[in-house]
C-alpha cells in the first residue's frame, strides 16, 4: 500500500476539516468575540460610531434593579412552571399508562397543545382571560364567582402567563414520563409483587428511581425553554411589564425598544455565566445520580 | 418580425414600469384612519405629479419597533417615516432623520403652523429652530363623554342635590372627580371614568402628565436634565396621588387602560368620560352619534396642561439623494393650505394650520374639532431626547406600580426620578456622579 507523503498528508486533512473549522469560524467563534467586544461599547441598534466604554454597561446591570428583578422573576417562572408540568405531566403519564379504549384519541387530544406556535397559543389565553369579555371570566360570573383581572391584577399576571405555559408544556413532560414508564421492564415489578411490596413502595422504590434519569432530562430541556421564555410574556403582557419581565423580554426591551446593543450583550454574558453554573450543577447531580443507581443494580 | 416586435414592445413596457418605480416614494406609518387618508391624498399627488407614493401602515403595537430595526441597515425601506415626537431626539442625534433647517422654512410657511406643533413635531432640541420633520398629523388627548347622561333630567336633579351644582362638563379636575364619582355604579356596569394607564408603551405616560403639570411636578428640567426635585416634588406626588384616586371610579381594568381599552370602555356604552387621542373618536362618533360629547382635559388652579401626540414627516438619510428630493416635493405640496384643507375632511385627520384650525369649516366637520382646536395652545410633550424609550419605559414601571398600590406615589416618584437620573447620566446628558 502506497503511503501518502507527511506534508500532502496534512494538507489533505486540512482541506477535510478546513471548511467546518472556517463554518465554526464564521457561525460560532466570530460572533463569541465580536458580542463580547460590543458588550464594552456604546454601540446603538441604528448604527453609527460607537466607542469603548469600559465595564460601564457591567456597573449599570448591577446597579439598576430591573435586570435583578428580572432574574428573580425568571427563576420564580422556571421553578414554577417546570415543576408544575412535572408533576401533572407525570400523573397523567401514569394515568394513561394502561390500555384502555380511546387511549390513542386521548393521547393525540393532549398533545395539540404542545403541536400549536407559542405566539398563537399566547394570543389565544389573552382573549379567554380578559377581565371584561374572556370566556373564562364570562364561565366565572355564570357560576357566581368573582372575576379577576388575570392579565392586569399585578398579582395575577406571572400566574396567567404560567397557566398557559402549564397548559402547552405539560403534554410534553407527559410524553417523556410515558416512554421512561413504559421502558421499566415488567420482571422487576413482577419480582416486587412475589416480595409483597406496597403500591407506594414499588413506586417509591421502582417506579421514580427508574424514571429518573429520563425525567431529569425532561426536565433540563423544559428548564432550558422556559429560561428562554419570551413569546408568552410578550404577547400576554408586553415585555416591560415588571410582574412577568423575564430576561429575554428584558433583552428585547433594552435591544430592540431601547437600541442599546453594548447593554444587551453584556447582560447576555451575566445570563450565560448564571445558566452555565446552574447547568453544571444540574448535570452533576444528574451524574451522581446516575452513579447511585449502577452501584445499587450492581 | 412579429415576435421581435412583441420582444422590443415588452422591454419598452418593463423599462416603463423600472423608471415609474424609481419615481415613487415609499412611507411608513402606523395603521390606523389618518394613513388611509394619507394615501388618497398621495394618490392625488401622483395624479398630478407622475411621482408614486405608497403609504405602508404597520400596526401600532410593533410600528416603533419595525422602523427602528429598519434603520439599522445601510438603506431604508422608507423613504419618509412618519415618527411619534419622541422619536425626533434619537433621529437627529443618531444621524437617521435628515435635517430640514434650510429648507423646510422656504418650503412651508412656518408662521401658519402652530408653535406647540412646531416645537414638539419639528424641532430638535425643541425651540432650536432646528428642523428634522415637518408637520403631518398634530394631536392631542381629549376627553369624549357621554353626553346624554349629562343632560338627562333625572341625572341632572341628583346630581344637584349631590353636589349643589349643575352637573356639565368639568373645567377643573375637582369637578371631574365629583362627576366621575357621581356615574360609578359598578352594580349597573355604568362607571365614572377611563384615564390613560396602559403598561404597553405609553398611555399611562400620557395619561400623567396632566396632572404632574397642572400640580406643579416637570419631568425634569430641559436644560439641565436634572430629574430630582422635579418629578419627585411635592407638587408631582399630590398629582400622582389625585391620578390614582380617580382609578376608584374606572371600569374593572382601569388600572392598565391603553387607548383601546377607552375606546370599548366608551363604545360598550358603560363608562361615562373617557379620555383618548382625538384620532380615534371618528369610530365613535359613526356609532354613537349624539350620544358622544367632547371636552377638554381639565385644569387644576388655573393649570391646563394636554399631552401631545401626533407625527411629523422625517425623510430618512439612509435613502438616496434623488428619493429625498421627491420626499421633499410631497412634503412642501402637503403642507400647502389648499392641500390641508382636504386633510382635514378626512376623518381623524388633525392640521397644525392656524389658519385652518381657526376656521368656521373646520368646526362644523366634526364634533370634536373646536375641543381638539382649543387643546392646542396647553399642548405639551414628554422628553423627546435619544433615550426617550428607557425614560418612558421606567416610567410606566414605576407609575404602573403606584397605580396598583404596591408602592406609595411619593416612593414610586423618587425611585422614578432616581432612575430617570441614571438613564440621563448614561446618555451623557447628565454629568455621571
Amino acid at each position: 500500500m502506497n503511503q501518502i507523503p507527511g506534508r500532502r498528508r496534512d494538507w489533505i486533512q486540512w482541506g477535510f476539516v478546513g471548511p467546518a473549522l472556517l463554518l465554526l469560524i464564521a457561525m460560532n467563534v466570530f460572533p463569541l468575540i465580536y458580542s463580547i467586544v460590543l458588550s464594552f461599547t456604546n454601540a446603538d441598534l441604528v448604527g453609527g460610531e460607537w466607542k469603548f466604554v469600559g465595564g460601564l454597561n457591567y456597573k449599570f446591570i448591577f446597579k439598576f434593579a430591573k435586570y435583578g428583578q428580572a432574574l428573580r422573576t425568571t427563576a420564580l417562572f422556571v421553578l414554577l412552571a417546570v415543576s408544575a408540568e412535572l408533576v401533572l405531566g407525570f400523573g397523567l403519564a401514569l394515568a394513561l399508562l394502561e390500555r384502555f379504549r380511546g387511549k390513542t384519541l386521548v393521547l393525540t387530544a393532549l398533545m395539540v397543545p404542545m403541536m400549536l406556535p407559542q405566539a398563537v397559543i399566547a394570543l389565544f389565553w389573552k382573549l379567554v382571560l380578559n377581565g371584561n369579555y374572556g370566556i373564562f371570566n364570562q364561565l366565572l360570573a355564570g357560576l357566581g364567582f368573582r372575576q379577576p383581572q388575570w392579565i392586569t391584577d399585578p398579582d395575577l399576571k406571572l400566574l396567567s402567563v404560567l397557566l398557559v405555559d402549564v397548559w402547552m408544556w405539560t403534554p410534553f413532560m407527559m410524553l417523556i414520563s410515558l416512554a421512561a414508564l413504559n421502558a421499566i421492564p415488567g420482571y422487576i415489578y413482577e419480582a416486587a409483587a412475589i416480595d409483597r411490596a406496597s403500591r407506594w413502595r414499588i413506586f417509591r422504590r421502582i417506579t421514580l428511581p427508574m424514571c429518573t434519569p429520563l425525567l431529569g432530562l425532561a426536565v433540563l430541556l423544559r428548564a432550558t425553554d422556559a429560561l428562554k421564555q419570551f413569546d408568552l410574556v410578550m404577547a400576554i403582557t408586553g415585555p416591560n411589564d415588571p410582574a412577568t419581565q423575564t430576561l429575554s423580554a428584558l433583552l428585547y426591551q433594552a435591544v430592540f425598544r431601547d437600541g442599546k446593543v453594548g447593554l444587551g450583550t453584556a447582560y447576555s454574558y451575566v445570563i450565560l455565566v448564571l445558566v452555565i453554573a446552574l447547568a453544571s450543577i444540574f448535570l452533576r447531580y444528574m451524574d451522581s445520580l446516575q452513579a447511585q443507581q449502577e452501584e445499587v443494580a450492581r | 418580425m412579429k415576435r421581435c416586435i412583441m420582444m422590443l414592445l415588452a422591454t419598452v413596457v418593463m423599462a416603463q414600469g423600472v423608471f415609474a418605480q424609481e419615481k415613487s416614494i415609499t412611507i411608513w406609518w402606523a395603521q390606523w384612519d389618518p394613513a388611509v387618508a394619507l394615501q388618497e391624498l398621495g394618490d392625488e399627488f401622483t395624479e398630478q405629479t407622475g411621482i408614486g407614493v405608497e403609504v405602508h401602515q404597520i400596526p401600532w403595537l410593533s410600528y416603533q419597533d419595525q422602523v427602528f430595526l429598519n434603520f439599522g441597515n445601510k438603506q431604508t425601506d422608507f423613504d419618509i417615516v412618519i415618527g411619534d415626537s419622541q422619536w425626533i431626539g434619537r433621529g437627529a442625534t443618531k444621524g437617521l432623520y435628515l435635517e430640514l433647517t434650510d429648507w423646510l422654512p422656504g418650503a412651508v410657511d412656518m408662521q401658519t403652523i402652530h408653535p406647540r406643533a412646531a416645537r414638539y413635531l419639528c424641532e430638535y432640541p425643541p425651540g432650536s429652530s432646528k428642523f428634522f420633520a415637518a408637520p403631518c398629523e398634530t394631536d392631542a388627548i381629549g376627553f369624549v363623554y357621554r353626553k346624554d347622561w349629562f343632560e338627562d333630567p333625572d341625572e341632572k336633579a341628583a346630581f344637584k342635590t349631590k353636589y349643589g351644582r349643575e352637573l356639565m362638563v368639568p373645567e377643573t379636575w375637582e369637578e371631574f372627580r365629583d362627576i366621575a364619582e357621581f356615574f360609578q355604579r359598578p352594580a349597573q356596569k355604568r362607571y365614572g371614568c377611563s384615564l390613560l394607564t396602559g403598561r404597553g408603551y405609553d398611555s399611562i405616560v400620557m395619561g400623567f402628565q396632566p396632572f404632574l403639570w397642572a400640580w406643579g411636578g416637570a419631568w425634569g428640567d430641559p436644560e439641565t436634565f436634572k430629574v430630582q426635585g422635579h418629578l419627585n416634588s411635592a407638587g408631582a406626588v399630590a398629582g400622582l396621588d389625585f391620578f390614582k384616586g380617580l382609578m376608584h371610579f374606572t371600569p374593572e381594568g382601569g388600572t392598565n387602560a391603553d387607548y383601546f381599552f377607552n375606546l370599548e370602555a366608551f363604545s360598550n356604552g358603560s363608562t361615562a368620560m373617557v379620555l383618548d387621542y382625538f384620532p380615534f373618536y371618528p369610530g365613535i362618533v359613526a356609532t354613537m352619534g349624539d350620544q358622544a360629547g367632547f371636552f377638554k382635559v381639565p385644569s387644576h388652579n388655573g393649570q391646563r396642561f394636554i399631552s401631545l401626540g401626533g407625527q411629523g414627516f422625517s425623510i430618512s438619510t439612509k435613502t438616496t439623494p434623488e428619493k429625498q428630493a421627491l420626499a421633499k416635493q410631497f412634503i412642501a405640496w402637503f403642507s400647502q393650505t389648499e392641500i390641508q384643507k382636504k386633510w382635514i375632511t378626512y376623518p381623524g385627520s388633525f392640521t397644525a394650520n392656524t389658519e385652518l384650525l381657526s376656521s368656521e369649516a373646520f368646526a362644523a366637520a366634526s364634533p370634536y374639532n373646536t375641543t381638539f382646536a382649543e387643546s392646542l395652545d396647553d399642548l405639551q410633550d414628554f422628553w423627546n431626547v435619544p433615550v426617550y424609550n428607557e425614560l418612558i419605559a421606567a416610567s410606566v414601571r414605576h407609575l404602573g406600580a403606584a397605580l396598583d398600590g404596591t408602592v406609595a406615589s411619593a416612593d414610586a416618584l423618587n425611585a422614578l426620578a432616581q432612575e430617570h437620573e441614571m438613564i440621563m447620566m448614561e446618555a451623557g446628558l447628565l454629568e455621571m456622579k
